[in-house]
């Protein structure tokens, strides 16, 4: 339970992201989780050098940096590249990333040591700072993210952008900045969302297929467009995953996460709009 | 001296062109017209004119500086703005933010925090300059928090004309105003249109299909087919011709004046 918890705020930062992504650009990023991946495995690396809270800040850095080439690749140099063309780069850009992973970091799962050894016990459950510090960040980044796309000039000209790109030309918005700023900010915020969770749950270069998929799902919560059901939605998944991982059979966390998301999509087609 | 000239703009998309060989030129405060058929390129070269398109061939001039395949936003700043066909207005974000990013838009820039407070640093004349958009329409000071695209057809052209106006243009090019609108809408957006141009001394360039709108609202007009100028004049004399006539004013003719 308290781990769904952890592994939910994950899912639901990444969810966020993807929306953050998708309300900006039109694209839904399949590379997402890499950055998720690189996030723990880049704090992973550079924690053997210095300290572990300044690996964590390099590692954010690095990743959000890396998040803007793949914005420039995914988009184009112009930024027109059609959304669903931009997908398929995305997925190669996965492929790719893992490819990379595998070759610089190996295959042995990588963890670290967590904010705090010790645990609090909250009413006869042991609960882990590191959780309690996952979820206040997943909780922030929500509130954080909506007030950035709803009140302030910036977050709306993101937003002006996938409402209509050629308009958003018009007046003067650069789209491929437009996706810089999108694919950096939710790349930062994924990398934290990872190096956070990395100490409790081993990360390696293939972990980011599945924080992808339970991102997309915990993103189809709120058809794409809403953070706040993103939010919930990476909770619900975290947490049902683990009731089934723990009664049932660990093997089909996934499916679980697959299974939901086609449910919710095949529910909210008949609505308004697909995804 | 002419704000916008265009000198034998071509446009191709791929092998296909869409523009062959298109002059004209737009006076200050002046108001020309730019018709023809479906499909004759006539929005090509606005985009050409705003940026959003790279011309192969020709010159874009405002105030007779060559701004040829330069940046949208770099047209916008030179005071040419665009009301794009279909209206385009950002429909999930409030009326009040599409006229805002009017301003933004043009000061935009990937250094979002210095962009933003360069943006922050100018909000006084920005909230003039909508108060000043929202007396020449006062529609949408009512509208102001309502989500853009849950408006009607004619309050969704006058934001996407107040957006335009927000970046203080001198020429203000719309694309199909009247598309699908009421003719009763048509006709208030048209007065709208006049008064702007005599208050506010804002030239247009007017692109649409219906021939007497265009001819009622603008001294001049180009007739555009399959990608070149055919005609140009006068309304006054375009609107006596025998083929304009028929071509595009038709059975309409008898309703005007």
């Amino acid at each position: 339970m308290v781990v769904g918890v952890s592994t939910g705020s994950l899912f639901a930062i990444v969810g966020m992201s993807l929306v953050l992504i998708f309300k900006a650009t039109g694209i839904v990023n399949f590379a997402q989780g890499v950055f998720a991946v690189l996030g723990g495995l880049l704090t992973y690396g550079l924690g053997k050098h210095m300290s572990l809270a300044l690996a964590a800040v390099l590692a954010t850095v690095i990743t959000a940096f890396i998040a803007t080439i793949v914005a420039i690749v995914a988009v184009g140099v112009r930024g027109r590249t059609t959304p669903l063309a931009s997908l398929v780069i995305t997925v190669g850009i996965a492929l790719f990333a893992e490819a990379v992973l595998l070759a610089a970091f190996g295959e042995v799962p990588r963890s670290y040591s967590a904010v705090s050894d010790r645990a609090w016990d909250v009413a006869g459950v042991l609960i882990q700072p590191q959780y309690a510090v996952l979820t206040v960040v997943a909780l922030g980044a929500a509130v954080g993210l909506t007030f950035f796309l709803r009140r302030t000039i910036i977050g709306q000209a993101l937003v002006a952008s996938a409402d209509s790109p050629r308009a958003a030309e018009l007046i003067g918005l650069n789209l491929r900045s437009v996706a810089v700023i999108a694919f950096a900010l939710a790349g930062a915020l994924t990398a934290i969302g990872g190096l956070l969770l990395a100490p409790t749950v081993p990360v390696t270069y293939n972990s980011d297929l599945s924080i992808t998929i339970n991102g997309f799902a915990a993103a189809v919560f709120g058809g794409f467009v809403s953070i706040r059901l993103a939010l919930l939605g990476g909770y619900a998944l975290g947490i049902v995953e683990q009731l089934v991982v723990g009664y049932v059979d660990p093997q089909y966390n996934l499916i679980i996460a697959l299974l939901v998301m086609l449910v919710l999509i095949g529910w909210r087609s008949r609505g308004e709009l697909a995804v | 001296m002419t704000l916008l000239e265009l000198e034998n703009l071509v446009v191709r998309y791929g092998e296909a062109v869409a523009v062959d060989g298109v002059s004209l030129q737009v006076g200050p405060r002046e108001r020309v017209a730019l018709i023809g058929p479906n499909g004759a390129g006539k929005t090509s070269v606005l985009n050409a004119a705003c940026g959003v398109l790279k011309p192969a061939k020709g010159r874009v001039r405002i105030d007779g500086d060559d701004l040829t395949g330069a940046t949208p936003a770099a047209v916008v700043r030179r005071g040419v703005s665009q009301v794009p066909e279909g209206r385009l207005v950002f429909s999930t974000l409030p009326v009040e933010a599409n006229l805002l990013l009017g301003a933004y838009g043009r000061i935009f820039s990937l250094e979002i925090v210095s962009s933003t407070l360069r943006y922050l640093r100018r909000k006084p004349e920005v909230r003039e300059r909508l108060d000043r958009v929202y007396t020449l329409l006062p529609a949408l000071r009512e509208l102001r928090e309502r989500p853009a695209g849950r408006t009607s057809g004619g309050e969704q052209q006058m934001v996407a004309i107040g957006r335009a106006l927000m970046a203080r243009p001198r020429l203000l090019a719309i694309d199909e105003l009247s598309l699908g609108l009421a003719p009763v809408i048509v006709q208030q957006l048209a007065e709208f249109l006049l008064r702007l141009n005599e208050e506010e001394q804002v030239a247009l360039l007017l692109v649409d299909q219906s021939a007497s709108l265009a001819f009622s609202l603008c001294d001049r007009a180009y007739v555009v087919e399959t990608g070149r100028v055919v005609l140009e004049g006068a309304s006054r004399d375009l609107e006596g011709r025998s083929e304009v006539r028929s071509a595009y004013l038709g059975g309409e003719a008898e309703e005007r004046d």
